[in-house]
């Protein structure tokens, strides 16, 4: 299933070339209009930024808030890059949540448990990430089943694994040099790990929007059979997606360990849902209909600064998930209000 | 008796019917129907009439108004005011609603069958016995009741299937007769529920994908159906099937009825004759029969060494796959070779067999010099040889709807522009303005999706996605369907200049004949899987054309 394929915002019958008048002039009005979406995100961002600077400029508008911000999200942003690449593709990977969490036991239970250098103890826990990604790339693509159904069940069996990795329990201190490189060491008061996450940002960014691979990306994405039938190697794309995204995760767990010094069974996998809805939240910003991973960037950092403003103000952790989920329907549904009420004033 | 026109004076037919008029009312007749598409008339005072326990075969070209005929009896489109439709003798008012057919005892069954495919026999029965809306549509299904009633059905038609088998593992032939079971049982039920006595089975098209030996089987069925007291209205272009299986015979063409005939009073050529027009009979045969001996000429002459590589040009050796069990031919440098068949001939296989979107079982395809076995080709490789594919389901397969006009445009030569990291976008969207203009396309705007587009400009820019990687080999399949008049001939031009300046081979695939005649310069016939004739230069017209195609009783034996 392709789920990359959003509506885009074209407008009804644009191209006819008789028309009187009236119509074009209110087209070009709604041409405008219809440009306006792309920023939509970026305004309520700054929207957002304003309000809560207004209301709170003591607490909000510190660099211990933008520290705060900006760190605690690196591994939710890594998260995202992740998921980002085989939603390119049109295909789910639920189990990514997972993998990070895997990731980050393997290199805490070599670590703690058995004294490996932590160095070797999380590229272990890349790796065992990739194999995960591999064995979904393998089911899904090899034996041609559903991505959703397939991931699902990955994501099922790895939460059992890293119980049985970590004996149920929780797994510290990892050792404090990688909490040093990740989280404790600043760079202008913002933890590493935001930088770690914005290199790898641009390099996620670099490849799909500019070289001819991330192109064909976008087409396997939108138009599996028109890029099968342009000689694309559209299953060896996907199959790698599934891969780099489990690698890609496996750093993320590696952000985890290094942020929170103790590895608990459960990391990861409050991450996967947010990670998506930041995704798709991102699909509405910047190239409105496709993932890009620009859009991401600023839906993550969005939604974490409306929730960092919502917590000053007092009110529980938990309305996170309230902003999540509320900001990503009211995002996508937007462009289909604006378009229903244009399509109605033309017809008329 | 309304609407017919002769050309033979009155036809034993008529005599036969207005000597019967009077006692038996037609179980379905219609009376100068008319049907106007703007300013084309797509139907022109037609009559026919279907008693009851006869078979009526409907012949005509595409276009002649057979499907017409079909649509405005089901309902979906209205006739002119003036037509009449008679059941049993009772006037019936014009038009029909959607699905009022099934009340006046009229039941199809369309080429696609229309059976769901991943329900069992059983469910597909049980699809037209059950009340189907208000509180009937609660009650419980008693299954070992409904097995039991589905089994009745089916033995009373001396069918025998499976009933937990799931419809689509069947093999087409009993696919087929499922669903003229089912259509035939939704027509008795009606004779009991209503008390008329009359019913009539449409049958559009059935045998098309149906292999030779499984016909049989179909007529066997269809003769019980008839037995039983239903009429039955079948269009086919299978003349062979249609003389062996009808009693009279309706010949369309252009929207008129020509001819009405006793099936035994007619044979093919005369029908092919009929449905064409006699004038073309002189000029088609010889070329055909030409074709024969120059095949069997060769084979003498060469039985050993293969056929010569042209340095240029493309040859294609045993083709087989899906349809298609033998063919061969050649394209030279610069030629538009045709290829023209009816469905179920193997033609509308060939450009996917060749590109392998499709799995051919056979085959050698030689181009530039190089040799390959079609069978292990993929889209990739093809792409990499300079071969390209322009298919028919241009929303699929061609053009990806919500990526811009210039992303559509540049999909095979991206990779050429980008050089020491940088991709070279600009360059790009430079390349496909150009391209833009030269293929004359509206909006001329690069960056709106293509999805917006008209039909006719979705396939030009489809056409300038593979003419910008210069082909050796460009393969066209139905590349003007749903296509405005003013692209199409655009897109005639640019193929005819592509070939012309790059040395293109290209085959050109499509049931619209006429395109054809206009562009190719040879077109190959092909029949049940195989070459059954060959058009070249003056000789090609969509008439020609169209009779070639039909004569695949005679050629094939």
């Amino acid at each position: 299933m392709s789920t990359s394929s959003i509506e885009t915002s074209a407008i009804p019958g644009e191209e006819s070339p008789e028309d009187p008048s009236g119509a074009r002039a209110h087209k070009a009005v709604v041409r405008r209009k219809v440009g306006l979406d792309r920023f939509a995100l970026l305004i309520a961002f700054a929207a957002v930024i304003v309000g809560f600077g207004v209301d709170e400029p003591s607490t909000f508008l510190t660099v211990g808030n933008l520290s705060n911000i900006l760190g605690s999200q690196a591994v939710l942003f890594a998260l995202v890059l992740a998921v980002l690449l085989p939603t390119v593709m049109g295909d789910f990977d639920l189990s990514l949540g997972a993998s990070a969490g895997l990731s980050a036991m393997t290199a805490a239970v070599l670590n703690v448990q058995h004294n490996v250098p932590v160095l070797v103890a999380c590229l272990a826990g890349v790796v065992v990430a990739c194999i995960v990604g591999f064995v979904n790339a393998l089911f899904v693509v090899w034996y041609r089943n559903d991505p959703f159904i397939v991931t699902l069940g990955t994501m099922t069996v790895v939460t059992g694994i890293i119980y049985v990795v970590s004996g149920n329990n929780s797994i510290g201190v990892v050792s404090t040099s990688l909490s040093n490189w990740i989280f404790t060491n600043n760079l202008f008061s913002i933890p590493l790990e935001f930088y770690y996450g914005l290199g790898l940002f641009l390099i996620v960014w670099y490849t799909l929007s500019f070289t001819p691979i991330g192109q064909k990306a976008l087409v396997v994405g939108q138009s599996r059979e028109v890029a099968r039938l342009t000689g694309v190697k559209v299953d060896k794309m996907r199959m790698w997606a599934f891969v780099f995204a489990a690698g890609i995760a496996g750093i993320a767990g590696m952000f985890y360990a290094g942020t929170n010094g103790t590895v608990d069974p459960t990391a990861g996998s409050t991450y996967i849902l947010p990670a998506y809805a930041a995704v798709f939240l991102g699909a509405t910003a910047i190239r409105p209909g496709r993932i890009n991973p620009l859009g991401a960037f600023i839906a993550v950092y969005f939604l974490a600064t409306g929730a960092a403003g919502l917590e000053l103000l007092g009110a529980q952790t938990y309305v996170q998930q309230i902003f999540y989920g509320a900001a990503l329907v009211i995002a996508v549904t937007i462009p289909k209000v604006t378009r229903q009420r244009i399509r109605r004033r033309l017809i008329q | 008796m309304a609407g017919t026109i002769h050309e033979r004076g009155v036809s034993p037919v008529e005599k036969a019917d207005r000597a019967r008029e009077g006692r038996d009312p037609a179980a379905l007749e219609l009376r100068n129907i008319s049907k106007d598409f703007g300013d084309n008339r797509a139907l022109h005072e037609v009559g026919l009439r279907i008693d009851r326990g006869e078979v009526v075969a409907l012949v005509g070209q595409n276009g002649s108004g057979k499907s017409t005929i079909v649509k405005v009896l089901s309902g979906f489109h209205a006739p002119e005011p003036g037509g009449q439709l008679l059941v049993s003798g009772e006037e019936v008012p014009l038009p029909l609603a959607m699905g009022q057919a099934s009340e006046i005892g009229l039941s199809f069954v369309y080429q696609n069958l229309a059976l769901a495919g991943g329900l069992s026999v059983l469910e597909n029965l049980n699809l037209v016995t059950r009340v189907r809306s208000g509180i009937g549509a609660w009650s419980p299904i008693h299954w070992r009741q409904e097995r039991r009633r589905a089994r009745n059905v089916l033995e009373r038609y001396g069918v025998a299937l499976d009933l937990g088998k799931s419809t689509r593992d069947l093999p087409p032939v009993d696919q087929a007769r499922l669903a003229i079971v089912r259509a035939a049982e939704e027509l008795r039920r009606f004779r009991e529920r209503t008390g008329f006595l009359h019913s009539v089975l449409v049958l559009d098209e059935p045998t098309v994908f149906l292999p030779e030996e499984d016909i049989q089987f179909l007529f066997e069925l269809v003769r019980t159906v008839v037995g039983e007291g239903a009429g039955v209205l079948f269009i086919s272009h299978d003349l062979a099937a249609i003389r062996e299986i009808a009693d009279r015979i309706i010949v369309l063409r252009d929207g008129k009825v020509v001819e009405e005939a006793y099936a035994g009073d007619v044979d093919e050529e005369m029908l092919v004759d009929l449905i064409v027009g006699a004038q073309t009979r002189k000029a088609s045969s010889a070329p055909a029969q030409a074709l024969s001996a120059s095949v069997d000429g060769r084979s003498a002459e060469e039985p050993a060494t293969p056929p010569t590589t042209t340095p240029l040009g493309v040859t294609v050796d045993r083709l087989a796959g899906r349809s298609l069990r033998d063919l061969s031919f050649t394209i030279g440098p610069a030629e538009i070779v045709g290829l023209a068949g009816l469905i179920g001939s193997g033609a509308e296989d060939v450009p996917y067999l060749l590109f392998g979107a499709a799995l051919a079982s056979s085959g050698t395809l030689r181009l530039g010099g190089k040799s390959f076995q079609i069978p292990q080709l993929t889209p990739e490789k093809c792409v990499r040889q300079g071969i390209a594919l322009v298919p028919a389901d241009r929303q699929v397969f061609g053009i990806s709807a919500p990526l811009t006009i210039w992303e559509n445009m540049v999909m095979l030569i991206e990779d050429s522009h980008y050089r020491q990291g940088i991709f070279h976008r600009r360059e790009l969207v430079e390349l496909a303005q150009g391209g833009i203009e030269a293929f004359v396309i509206r909006p001329p705007r690069a960056h709106v999706p293509a999805g917006t587009l008209s039909g006719g400009n979705q396939q030009k820019v489809v056409l300038a996605k593979w003419l910008f990687a210069t082909p050796q080999l460009l393969v066209l399949h139905e590349p003007t369907q749903g296509v405005d008049v003013g692209a199409r001939r655009d897109i005639y031009r640019f193929v005819k200049a592509a070939a012309a300046r790059d040395q293109t081979s290209v085959l050109w695939v499509t049931t619209d004949f006429g395109e054809l005649a206009e562009v190719c310069d040879r077109v190959i016939v092909c029949g049940q899987g195989r070459q059954i004739g060959e058009l070249a230069g003056d000789e090609l017209s969509d008439d020609s054309i169209n009779a070639a195609v039909l004569r695949q009783g005679e050629e094939a034996g």
